[in-house]
C-alpha cells in the first residue's frame, strides 16, 4: 500500500493481547496478539478453521472469549456493556451470503433500515446510498427483494449495509467472497478511498491472496496462532524462492521428474508452476532445466513468488498441508477421446416476472471436459445451472444432460448428475458420515458397497479426519469438500459445481482442483462450474462468459487471451510506488484502462514501446517512482475485466 | 466411477432403500433437536399428567356456616356437608364475615341457618336456609350450588319423613319418585380419566400437525431442499418419510403417556383393544400430517409455521368436543363438528379405551376419520408437490 506513510504511531484502534477462545473441546484462538493502527487495512489470512472468524467476532464484540484482552478505541471489551459502548463506531459484516439482511425487504429498504438503526442523517443517506449502490452495481435492482438477489449480489448488499453509517472501524469477514472480479476491484477502491478521506480503519479477512497484497499489514493465522505478521513483503521474505513457470508438451513426465525435488508444484492448464526455494532467478532456472534435461521445454519464465505461494510454503513448513495421496502427475495432457456431448443447452431462457435472467444461452460440454461459466454477479450463471439440473423449469429453450433430454427425461438426468450448490445445502445437524450415507442410499448404493463407496470419496476429498463431526462445526472450506464428496458419492457422469471454492483457502482450492482434474481426465466426468477466482479459470478447458443473461464469449482460455491482445492490445505490467496516485494519474490521462492487480498496475497498449515511454514520463512527472514496466501475457482477469467493462461502456453509451 | 453392481437394481428395493434412508435422516435430525425432544416429552408426559390433576371436580370446597340456631337440627344439617365434595371451614359470627370470606376466596359456600330453625321444623312450619355460592368459576359454583341443594333437599325430605312418624325402613309405603342415576363407563365420574385422555388426544393432534410442518419448513428455511430436488427423489419420497417418522414418534409418545401417566398414575382402565387404538392413532396422525404439509408450503420459517398451526388447531379443538361437550353447542356448530377429525378421533378414543367398544360400534367414526383424513392428506401432498414437484 502506498499509504503506509499515513500509519502513525498513534494509539492503535484495535489492540488484541493473548486472546484465547474455545468451543467445547476445540481451541479456535490460542493466544493471538496484534494491533491495528488507525487508517490502515489490516488483513487476516489463514487456512480454513484458523480462527479468523472467531477473532473478528471477538473484536466486533459479538463473541465472548476466555482469555486475553481486547481493546477497541481504548475501551476494554470485557463485557456486553463495554462492547455496547463502542458498537456505534464499528461496522461488522459476518461471513456468509447476506446473513445480516432481511430477505423480504427490498435492496433499498434493507439499506434504509440499517441507516435508521445507525441514525444516519437523511441528507447524507441519499448521497451515500447512491454512491455505494453505484459502486456495487446494485442501483438497477433497488426494488428487488433481497431473497431474489444472486449470491454475490447479496454479499454486496451486506457490504453496503455495513458501510452505510461510515463506521470508524470496519470489521469485514471475507467481504469479497463470491463477489465478481470487477465489483471486487471497485470494492477495494471504495474502501481505500474511505481510508484516505475519513481516516477509517479496517480489519479484513480474505481468501483471495492477490487482494491481500494490497493490505498495509497482515497476520497469517494457523491453528489459532499467528504464524507470521507484518507488511506483505515481510511475509514474502519469510518464504524466499523463485517461481518458475514453463510449458512442456510432455507434461506428465516433467511433473514426475520435478515433484520429488520441489513439492510445491502445480499444473495449470497446459503450464507448470513450480516453486524453487532459492532466491536467485538464474540459479533456479538452471536447476529446473537440469532436471528436465532432454525434454522439450518452452516459454520458461522466473518471477518472485506471489503471496499465495508464500502462504502455502509457510503452512507446509508447519506440516499443515496434508500430502496429496495422488500426485498431479496422474494428469494426462489431452482430455480423453470425447465420448459424446455431456451437456447441451439450446437457447435456454428464463424469466422472473418481467425480468429476463437468462437470455437464449447455448453451449455444449463434452464428456471429460472442464467447462467454466464466468460472469459478473447476477449475470445468470446459477439460473443456468438450476435449469440444467432440473431445479428450475426454463421459460424457453431446450437442453440435454448426460444423454437425456431435459424436457422428458428429468429422472434419468437426476440419476446421473452431481450438484454442489452456491449456498451450502447439506444437513448441518448431522455428521459428515450421516450426510454421506444419506446421499449414497438415495442414489441407490447397496448395503454391501456403501462403506467402500463412502471411503473412496472421503479419501478423494481428504475429509477422513472429520467424518464423525457435526457439519455445523466445520469451517467453510471443509464443508465445501464435503459437498463435493456428497455430489460424487454415486459416481455421476456430469458434475455441476456452483462456486464450489468460494471461501475455501488456497490450499483447499489447490486440492479441490486436483480432484476435479483427476475426475475429468481419468474418469471422464464432464464438469460445469462457476467461479470468481480467475486463477482457477485457467484450469478450465473452455470458458463461457455471461453478461446480463447473455453469453458473450465461449472459447478456450488461450483463445480468449489472444482475442484480447488482438482487440485491445498487449498487457503492460507496471511496478510503481506509491501505486494509488499512479493509478489515478493513468485514469485521469485516459490511458488504456488501467487496473490494479495486487500491488501492480495493468494497462492495455496497442503500441507497446510508445505507451511504455508515455507512462514513464507521465508517472515520473507526478512524483511516482516507476520500478519497471514489463510486457505480460494477459491473465484471465484481464480478459474478464476488459470484456465486462467494454460491455458496460457500450450499454451506457447506447 | 460407480460400477453397476454397486447400485440397487430392483425398483421396489430401491424405493424402500430410499424410504429407509430418508426416514432415518428425519429421526436423526429430530433426535438432535434438544428443544423439540423436550417439548415432545413435556406434552406427552407432563402435560397429560397435569390435566389429570386439575380436573373439574368439586374437591373439598370450603363451607363456612353462620348458625344462628345452634341446635341439634342445625348441627345435623351442617354435618351433612362432607368430604370429598365439601370441607368444614368453621363457623362465623355473622353473615357479613361469611361474605367477606367468599370475596377473598376463603370459602366457596356460606351456609346461613336462621334462628328458630329447629323450632320451626319441629312445629311443622316452613323454614328456609340460605346458601351463598362463589360462582366466579361457573362450573365449580354450579356444582357447589347443586350439591348443596341436593344435601339440603335430602335433609328436608328426611325431616318430613321423621315428622310423619315413619322410619326410613317404611319408605316403600310413601309414594315418591326416586331418581336413580347410574353413571356408566366412568363410575366414580373421575375427571382423572376424562381430562388426561382428552389432553392426550389433543397433544397427538398438535404433534401430528407441528412435527411434519417443522420438518418440511426446516428444509426450506435452510436451503437443504435444493439438494434433495436434484436427487432422483420424487416429492412423495421426500414427504412420506417425514410423515412416517413423525407418526412413529407420536405413537411412541402415546404409548409412553398411556402406560406411564394414564395407567401408571391414574389407574386408567384401558378396556378395549390397544391394537385398535394404536391403529386408529396411526391413521389419525398420518392423515392429519397433511395439514402440517400444507402449512409448510405457505410458511417461510418455523415461527410462521407455528402461528399457522395454532390457527388451524383452535377450531379443530373447539369443534371436537374436547373442551365443550357437543350437547352444549348450538345446532349449527354441532353439525360442523363432523368436520373436525379430532371429533371422530375422540369418539373413537373414548369408545375404545373407556367403553371397550370395537369396530362394530365405531365404524361410522372410523369412516368419518378415514374420509376426512384422506382428503386432508391428499390436499397437503398436492400443495407440496405443486411447490416443489
Ligand atoms: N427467484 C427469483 N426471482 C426473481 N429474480 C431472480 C430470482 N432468482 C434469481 N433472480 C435474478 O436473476 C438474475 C441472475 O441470478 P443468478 O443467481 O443466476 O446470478 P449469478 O450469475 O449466479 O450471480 P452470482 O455470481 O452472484 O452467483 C439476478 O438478477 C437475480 O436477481
Ligand atoms: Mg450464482
Amino acid at each position: 500500500m502506498g499509504k503506509t506513510a499515513l500509519v502513525s504511531d498513534a494509539a492503535p484502534v484495535v489492540r488484541v493481547e493473548g486472546l484465547r477462545k474455545r468451543y467445547r473441546k476445540q481451541t479456535a484462538v490460542d493466544g493471538v496478539s496484534l494491533a491495528v493502527q488507525p487508517g490502515e487495512i489490516y488483513g487476516l489470512i489463514g487456512p480454513d478453521g484458523a480462527g479468523k472468524s472467531s477473532l473478528m467476532k471477538a473484536v466486533a464484540g459479538v463473541l465472548a472469549f476466555e482469555g486475553g484482552r481486547i481493546e477497541v478505541f481504548d475501551q476494554r471489551i470485557d463485557s456486553e456493556a463495554a462492547a455496547e459502548k463502542v458498537k456505534g463506531r464499528i461496522g461488522f459484516m459476518p461471513q456468509g451470503l447476506g446473513l445480516n439482511l432481511y430477505p423480504e425487504l427490498s435492496v433499498e429498504e434493507n439499506i434504509d433500515f440499517f441507516a435508521e438503526l445507525r441514525e444516519v442523517p437523511q441528507a447524507m443517506l441519499a448521497t451515500r446510498k447512491a454512491r455505494l449502490l453505484a459502486m456495487t452495481r446494485l442501483d438497477r435492482f433497488r426494488d428487488r427483494p433481497m431473497k431474489q438477489l444472486s449470491g454475490g449480489m447479496k454479499q454486496k448488499l451486506g457490504l453496503v449495509c455495513t458501510l452505510i453509517h461510515e463506521p470508524e472501524l470496519i470489521v469485514l469477514d471475507e467481504p469479497t467472497t463470491g463477489v465478481d472480479p470487477v465489483s471486487r476491484r471497485d470494492f477495494w477502491a471504495i474502501l481505500t478511498q474511505l481510508l484516505r478521506e475519513r481516516g477509517v480503519t479496517a480489519l479484513v479477512s480474505t481468501a483471495y491472496l492477490d487482494e491481500a497484497e494490497r493490505f498495509a499489514r497482515l497476520a497469517l493465522l494457523h491453528g489459532g496462532r499467528v504464524l507470521a505478521e507484518g507488511p506483505p513483503q515481510a511475509i514474502l521474505n519469510a518464504a524466499p524462492g523463485t517461481l518458475v513457470e514453463l510449458a512442456a508438451p510432455a507434461q506428465m513426465e516433467a511433473l514426475e521428474r520435478l515433484k520429488p525435488h520441489f513439492p510445491d508444484i502445480e499444473a495449470v492448464g497446459g503450464r507448470i508452476r513450480v516453486f524453487v526455494p532459492d532466491g536467485a532467478h538464474a540459479a533456479a532456472l538452471e536447476r529446473v532445466h537440469a532436471l528436465l534435461d532432454g525434454l522439450e521445454v518452452h516459454e520458461t519464465s522466473a518471477s518472485p513468488p506471489t503471496l499465495e505461494d508464500a502462504f502455502i510454503i509457510l503452512l507446509r513448513r508447519e506440516q499443515a498441508v496434508e500430502e496429496e495421496q495422488r500426485t498431479v502427475a496422474r494428469r494426462t495432457d489431452d482430455p480423453p477421446p470425447a465420448d459424446g456431448v455431456a451437456i447441451e443447452a439450446r437457447g435456454l431462457t428464463r424469466d422472473f416476472d418481467h425480468f429476463r435472467a437468462v437470455d437464449q444461452v447455448s453451449f455444449s460440454v463434452r464428456q471429460g471436459e472442464i467447462f467454466g461459466l464466468l460472469g459478473a454477479n447476477g449475470a445468470g450463471k446459477t439460473t443456468v445451472i438450476k435449469m440444467l439440473t432440473g431445479i428450475l423449469p426454463p421459460t424457453g429453450g431446450a437442453g440435454a444432460v448426460a444423454g437425456a433430454d431435459m424436457r422428458h427425461a428429468g429422472w434419468a438426468i437426476k440419476e446421473r448428475i452431481g450438484y454442489v450448490s452456491q449456498a451450502f445445502s447439506l444437513y448441518q445437524d448431522m455428521t459428515v458420515r450421516e450426510n454421506l450415507r444419506l446421499f449414497a442410499r438415495i442414489y441407490g448404493v447397496t448395503r454391501q458397497h456403501l462403506d467402500a463407496r463412502i471411503r473412496r470419496v472421503v479419501e478423494l476429498t481428504g475429509i477422513g479426519k472429520v467424518c464423525d463431526e457435526l457439519v455445523a462445526r466445520l469451517p467453510m472450506g471443509i464443508r465445501q469438500r464435503l459437498a463435493l464428496a456428497c455430489a460424487l458419492v454415486h459416481g455421476p457422469r456430469v458434475l455441476f459445481l456452483d462456486e464450489p471454492t468460494s471461501g475455501v483457502d488456497p490450499i483447499g482450492r489447490r486440492r479441490f482442483w486436483e480432484i476435479l482434474v483427476h475426475l475429468a481426465r481419468v474418469d471422464g466426468v464432464a464438469i460445469l462450474l462457476t467461479t470468481h477466482y480467475m486463477s482457477e479459470a485457467e484450469h478450465c478447458d473452455r470458458l463461457a462468459l455471461m453478461h446480463a443473461g447473455q453469453l458473450i464469449a465461449d472459447d478456450t482460455p488461450l483463445a480468449l487471451k489472444d482475442a484480447l491482445q488482438r482487440e485491445a492490445g498487449q498487457v503492460l505490467d507496471i511496478a510503481a510506488a506509491p501505486v494509488l496516485p499512479a493509478l489515478q494519474a493513468l485514469e485521469a490521462a485516459g490511458m488504456g484502462q488501467p487496473a490494479l492487480f495486487g500491488r501492480r498496475l495493468h494497462v492495455l497498449a496497442q503500441d507497446v514501446d510508445a505507451t511504455r515511454a508515455r507512462i514513464r514520463t507521465l508517472l515520473e512527472g507526478k512524483g511516482v517512482t516507476v520500478h519497471d514496466i514489463t510486457l505480460k501475457m494477459p491473465s484471465l482477469e484481464d480478459v474478464f475485466v476488459h470484456r465486462i467493462l467494454a460491455r458496460e461502456r457500450a450499454e451506457a453509451g447506447r | 466411477m460407480m460400477t453397476p453392481n454397486e447400485r440397487m437394481t430392483s425398483r421396489l428395493g430401491l424405493w424402500l432403500w430410499r424410504f429407509w434412508a430418508m426416514t432415518l435422516k428425519e429421526l436423526i435430525q429430530l433426535g438432535r433437536d434438544g428443544l423439540l425432544v423436550f417439548a415432545i416429552a413435556y406434552l406427552f408426559l407432563f402435560d397429560t399428567y397435569m390435566a389429570g390433576n386439575v380436573g373439574m371436580n368439586l374437591n373439598n370446597a370450603v363451607v363456612v356456616v353462620h348458625d344462628a340456631d345452634q341446635s341439634a337440627a342445625s348441627r345435623e344439617l351442617i354435618y351433612r356437608f362432607q368430604p370429598p365434595y365439601f370441607k368444614q371451614g368453621g363457623e362465623v359470627a355473622d353473615v357479613r364475615t361469611g361474605q367477606r370470606l367468599l370475596d377473598t376466596g376463603g370459602a366457596l359456600v356460606v351456609l346461613d341457618i336462621p334462628p328458630r330453625f329447629e323450632h320451626d321444623l319441629l312445629t311443622g312450619r316452613p323454614t328456609a336456609v340460605q346458601v351463598q355460592v362463589d360462582a366466579a368459576n361457573t362450573v365449580l359454583g354450579f356444582l357447589a350450588a347443586s350439591y348443596s341443594s341436593q344435601i339440603i333437599g335430602q335433609y328436608g325430605f328426611d325431616q318430613a319423613l321423621a315428622r310423619l312418624g315413619q322410619s326410613a325402613s317404611a319408605l316403600e309405603n310413601v309414594p315418591i319418585v326416586q331418581s336413580e342415576h347410574r353413571v356408566w363407563y366412568n363410575p366414580n365420574q373421575k375427571d382423572a380419566w376424562f381430562m388426561p385422555l382428552s389432553e392426550l388426544l389433543v397433544v397427538i393432534t398438535i404433534m401430528s400437525i407441528m412435527l411434519p410442518a417443522a420438518a418440511a419448513v426446516r428444509e426450506k428455511e435452510r436451503g437443504t431442499i435444493e439438494q434433495l430436488l436434484v436427487t432422483p427423489l420424487s416429492s412423495l419420497q421426500i414427504l412420506l418419510p417425514k410423515v412416517v417418522a413423525m407418526t412413529l414418534v407420536i405413537l411412541l409418545g402415546t404409548a409412553a403417556s398411556l402406560g406411564l401417566v394414564l395407567h401408571g398414575a391414574f389407574d386408567f382402565p384401558m378396556k378395549g383393544s390397544l391394537t385398535l387404538f394404536f391403529t386408529v392413532t396411526a391413521l389419525y396422525a398420518f392423515t392429519t400430517a397433511g395439514l402440517g404439509l400444507y402449512i409448510a408450503t405457505i410458511a417461510r420459517n418455523l415461527a410462521q409455521a407455528a402461528l399457522l398451526a395454532i390457527l388451524v388447531l383452535m377450531p379443530m379443538i373447539f369443534l371436537s368436543g374436547a373442551w365443550t361437550p357437543p350437547e352444549a353447542m348450538p345446532a349449527g356448530l354441532r353439525q360442523a363438528m363432523y368436520l373436525s377429525p379430532l371429533y371422530h378421533f375422540i369418539e373413537m378414543g373414548y369408545g375404545i379405551l373407556l367403553k371397550g367398544a370395537g369396530l362394530e360400534v365405531l365404524w361410522d367414526s372410523l369412516l368419518g376419520l378415514t374420509l376426512l383424513g384422506a382428503g386432508i392428506f391428499g390436499f397437503g401432498v398436492h400443495r407440496f408437490r405443486r411447490q416443489f414437484g
